[in-house]
């Protein structure tokens, strides 16, 4: 089962353990953004396997994923064990969602898409400059020795995190988010999980289904809409730490026309601010929810409506919801 | 006998052979064990595990007291999921996004499995809605933010346009 090397290290107290994970092969020190570096680099070019379960708010799903690095480029197949079957296969950022029951591929392009253990986006320094890192302590996931990397937000527009980092391969086996009361509101956690060529991953992963789809439907509409356009609109006051990552229009079932899209990220959250017609019968009050991290807050501007979903606190969502303008 | 075992799990045993294979299941310690282990497992795989695993008689004896488990499993919760998901679909709540925009549709379920040091606090979601408008549907807002449309989702798309080719 294990693949790491390090077995010495698994029942010593948390402080020695940091230690031992220190003196690691390739275990960047006490350098906490150097760890956050290894952490993210590892979950693109590693080869790994397993299951993990994430939990958000109120719901939970069991997700098997097969990760390889082909020259330069990253091969996954994403794998829900819940609900009707369905596989996603990632080719660097052209992904491929297999529908069995719709005999359908779906073609799109990544943009906000983010499958864990590769869940930060940005850069350590453009984290850092919103999240304070920190090391945390040492801990025992599925017998390797990991070493815990904490986010702490500089600012109330987003929320903790936590990475939970293998010291040998830097690979993250356990993630966490908090609310504002430290209470615990996503995770994710390998329940099962292998790496290198224990992870027995061949060089060109394919879908599960691979061996049917000959007659099946290509939908690309989805990738032909991933291409960034001038929508006509603006987040005027742009929360701190916050960049745009794209601006889209994207057709949305039932709508006569595209919505316009904009994405922002500050390397960890992502949120999007959808702006369309108010259609009638038209909204007139604000609308929001929230659950685990996800946020959601409708706006009505008159004859325009703004809705604002995404990985933020409700303030954070709102606060984009209030800002939107059309570009001068 | 794990066979068995798995087999009238799953639902895919006759009335006979699942009378034949609850008391031979019954009739060892090894054998309940195996049983309790798979229902664990299964939960585990639907993300419904306990938050603490009872002790394996403990669960034998409910087990016992709860004849519908030989009902077939696997009918039953397809249906339950289209239903959950649907009425989750309808009403468009924030409760429907999952990881995945919503898949599965399996209700509330327990936080965490085995393994797992977790403290996830079941944190109550919070909707605000002003008096006589309809819910936004959030989930397609989702699908479009994550990238990840749910099958369900999909298939409705689907029956909007015919099939091109087939």
């Amino acid at each position: 089962m294990r693949v790491a090397a390090v077995a010495s290290g698994r029942r010593l107290i948390p402080a020695l353990a940091l230690g031992v994970a220190c003196a690691a092969q390739g275990a960047p020190g006490n350098d906490p953004l150097a760890w956050l570096q290894r952490a993210m680099q590892a979950a693109r070019t590693a080869t790994y396997s397993g299951t993990y379960v994430h939990s958000n708010g109120g719901r939970t799903s069991t997700v098997r994923i097969t990760h390889a690095n082909v020259g330069k480029e990253e091969q996954e197949r994403i794998e829900p064990l819940d609900g009707m079957p369905y596989d996603i296969v990632r080719r660097n950022d052209d992904m491929f969602c297999y529908f069995p029951d719709a005999k359908t591929v779906r073609v799109d392009r990544r943009v906000t898409a983010r499958f864990f253990p590769a869940i930060i986006e940005g850069t350590p320094e453009a984290v850092a400059s919103s999240y304070e890192v920190k090391l945390g302590r040492a801990e025992n996931v599925l017998e390797y020795n990991c070493q815990w990397i904490q986010l702490e937000p500089r600012d109330a527009l987003r929320f903790p995190q936590a990475l939970c980092s293998e010291v040998n391969s830097g690979l993250v086996l356990r993630a966490k988010t908090f609310n504002a009361q430290r209470q615990v509101i996503e995770q994710y956690t390998f329940t099962d999980f292998k790496m290198g060529s224990g992870a027995a991953v061949r060089p060109d992963v394919k879908s599960i289904f691979e061996a049917r789809v000959k007659r099946w439907i290509t939908d690309s509409q989805p990738r032909d809409e991933a291409k960034s356009v001038d929508t006509g609109w603006a987040v005027s006051d742009l929360p701190p730490g916050f960049r745009k990552l794209a601006e889209l229009k994207r057709n949305l079932p039932g709508r006569p026309a595209p919505v316009s899209q904009l994405v922002f990220s500050d390397g960890v959250a992502s949120l999007s601010v959808f702006v369309e017609p108010n259609s009638p019968p038209p909204r007139t009050a604000d609308a929001s929810s929230e659950d685990g991290t996800t946020a959601f807050y409708v706006r009505p501007m008159g004859e325009t409506l703004v809705t604002v979903l995404g990985e933020v606190p409700l303030g954070t969502a709102e606060r984009f919801a209030r800002s939107v303008a059309r570009r001068p | 006998m794990t066979q068995e075992i798995s087999s009238l799990m799953d639902g895919e045993l006759g009335a006979q052979e699942a009378g034949i294979a609850v008391q031979a299941c019954c009739a060892s310690e090894e054998r309940k064990e195996t049983w309790y282990l798979y229902h664990v497992i299964g939960d585990a795989m639907r993300g419904q595990a306990p938050r603490r695993l009872a002790f394996p008689t403990q669960v034998i004896d409910s087990l016992k007291a709860q004849p519908t488990v030989l009902a077939p499993r696997r009918p039953l919760s397809t249906t339950l999921a289209r239903v959950a998901f649907a009425a989750a679909a309808s009403v468009a709540t924030i409760g429907v996004v999952g990881w995945i925009g919503g898949q599965g549709g399996q209700g509330p379920a327990g936080p965490m499995v085995a393994k797992s040091d977790s403290n996830l606090q079941p944190v109550a979601s919070t909707t605000t809605l002003p008096a006589a408008q309809p819910a936004p549907d959030l989930q397609q807002y989702l699908v479009a933010h994550r990238q990840i449309p749910s099958p369900e989702f999909y298939r409705q798309v689907d029956n909007r346009v015919p099939a091109r080719a087939r």
